[in-house]
């Protein structure tokens, strides 16, 4: 795994305006940079990546089917009590789930570590899946990298593929929260790959959701929404207004309802309970747990429910050395021990593996100043060469 | 190969337009405001006709947009052209409809092949009164008889029901600050 500085293409900037990827740049910032890319093995990709992601979503699951048997896990994951009969259904339904993205601490020799995993509402989707692999394609023919390239990227082709297989009732509603461009610009994505699966679609914003007098919700031509597909955290859904309308909406959710154990950072220390010494997971506890020093002196603290490193610090022999501010934390936190994240030239590099119908099918990286990956973070393309 | 074999330059933001772009077709349909004036249209069965009526008042029920009260109804269709829906809300309130005021069907002179066209009803708004219009709000033709339509009016119209509130998803995300509520 090295980091390779590369010329970048002279017509980026044109091509992403053209396809619609305005948050390339974010407040005068950088964020897709292909100034340098990620070089990997595809031994480091498959042994340390693909296999490793594929091993811990089975252990997930293992979790997943504790947790929904256990009034007492579910309680400590914060989930309200009013909603674990339907958690509960949706794992024992088998009710499917489209995609995913674990973050790795990984430096190309020792194991990668599973930071965490964003199981409900990931983003950096198109950049991983699409304008990535159009960089390679054009950077091999521009001769900026060399023409044998590979990459870890059929995210694309696995979404496309899964969206036939959901057996959903069209039109799929899509919907995310208003004002945020990067949202609408991952669920206008996902928009694109289920009309390529076949499935007419239909976007609403969050806000705009109705719910009709049976308690259905509905979009603002007064349709009922028979499938939604929703870039907004279950948490907050389950706490705000219509939240409690969703267990009898009839509406099939994607994600599924039981993402809501795996995107809680409670996960991390159910698996170490689990699986603990597995050479993919770093030592983790409930904040509150007796057996929380067992962490060691040099841990992460996180709540349970944060995101983009929001509220979460790093603890070096009783200090806090870095501490990111953030509106979350209440619900309870956990602590991790500390694995810091790789430095390549200066950047602190977190790998986001993806899975698609919890199938691992590509990489995106995303390169911070700090060793806390915060939405200020660059993502960097990638080559696969040996 | 550890990548996607093919990847059309995906899309973000102009995915609407290239859909609706391959979506400009035309079809064949049939449009009366009744049975009487389809039987009498040349190369019209009267049973055809009629099946084809009863399908569209079926479908009536199912797609008309719906209303709590009837004064909002009228709003949208005009005083005299709203009715009371066979349904009820779950605490008992009535429920209105605009009336149906004419009906779509696939042609037969189209060809002899299967029509693309979902039998349906066909309604007029208080602003476009001259205009048919799809339970869906989608405007069809001005005249009746067999003529060309745009093929997104031809699909069968959506679930209707009636919008009691809406603005109880999104509160958390109006308290925070992030560039994205995704992570």
């Amino acid at each position: 795994m090295h980091r390779i500085r590369i010329e970048e293409r002279p017509n980026w900037q044109q091509l992403a305006k053209e396809v619609g990827f305005h948050f390339h740049t974010i407040d005068g910032e950088r964020y897709w940079d292909e100034s340098a890319c990620y070089r990997f093995t595809l031994d480091q990709i498959e042994n340390h990546i693909e296999d490793p992601t594929a091993e811990l979503e089975h252990m997930c699951f293992q979790v997943v089917d504790r947790v929904v048997q256990d009034e007492a896990l579910l309680q400590k994951l914060a989930i309200p009590h009013s909603y674990w009969d339907y958690v509960r259904q949706s794992w024992q339904n088998r009710e499917k789930n489209l995609y995913g993205r674990m973050d790795f601490s990984y430096d190309g020799q020792s194991p990668a570590k599973l930071l965490e995993y964003n199981a409900d509402t990931p983003t950096s989707l198109y950049e991983s899946a699409a304008f990535q692999w159009v960089w390679m394609e054009q950077a091999m023919e521009q001769g900026l990298i060399p023409p044998d390239c590979d990459q870890f990227n059929s995210i694309h082709e696995a979404l496309i593929g899964a969206f036939a297989n959901m057996n959903l009732q069209s039109p799929l509603h899509v919907a995310s929260s208003q004002g945020s461009l990067e949202d609408e610009g991952t669920v206008l994505y996902l928009e694109e790959c289920a009309t390529q699966a076949g499935l007419q679609t239909h976007f609403i914003h969050m806000e705009e959701i109705g719910i009709d007098e049976k308690g259905r919700l509905t979009d603002l031509q007064d349709n009922v929404i028979h499938t939604l597909f929703k870039l907004y955290p279950w948490e907050w859904m389950m706490q705000e207004e219509f939240g409690k309308a969703m267990p009898t909406s009839g509406t099939t959710f994607i994600e599924p309802a039981w993402k809501s154990i795996l995107s809680n950072k409670g996960l991390l220390p159910l698996l170490w309970e689990m699986f603990e010494g597995h050479p993919n997971l770093l030592p983790a506890y409930f904040a509150n747990d007796p057996k929380a020093h067992m962490v060691g002196d040099t841990f992460v603290r996180k709540p349970l429910l944060s995101r983009e490193g929001a509220n979460v610090s790093i603890h070096r022999a009783g200090e806090s050395l870095e501490n990111v501010e953030g509106p979350y934390g209440a619900e309870g936190m956990i602590v991790q021990a500390l694995h810091p994240l790789p430095v390549f030239e200066g950047n602190h590099t977190v790998i986001g593996s993806w899975l698609v119908a919890s199938q691992p099918c590509g990489i995106g990286i995303r390169e911070d100043n700090s060793a806390i990956t915060k939405d200020s973070s660059r993502f960097v393309p990638h080559v696969i060469r040996d | 190969m550890k990548r996607s074999k093919s990847l059309k330059l995906a899309l973000m933001g102009a995915t609407i337009l290239t859909m609706s772009a391959c979506d400009s077709g035309n079809e064949v349909a049939a449009i009366f405001e009744d049975v009487d004036e389809c039987a009498r249209y040349e190369g019209q069965d009267l049973d055809q006709c009629r099946q084809g009526f009863e399908q569209a008042a079926a479908e009536h029920i199912r797609t008309a947009p719906k209303y709590t009260s009837v004064e909002d109804c009228q709003a949208d269709f005009g005083n005299e052209n709203c009715e009371q829906a066979p349904m009820q809300t779950t605490s008992g309130g009535s429920v209105f409809m605009p009336m149906m005021m004419g009906y779509m069907m696939g042609s037969m002179l189209s060809g002899g092949t299967r029509s693309n066209v979902a039998t349906q009803p066909l309604y007029r708004s208080k602003d476009d009164p001259k205009s048919f219009r799809t339970g869906d709000n989608q405007k069809v033709a001005t005249q009746t008889g067999v003529q060309k339509v745009p093929s997104n009016v031809t699909k069968s119209p959506s679930t209707k029901t009636s919008t009691l509130r809406r603005g109880g998803f999104g509160s958390t995300a109006a308290r925070m600050s992030t560039r994205s509520f995704g992570g």
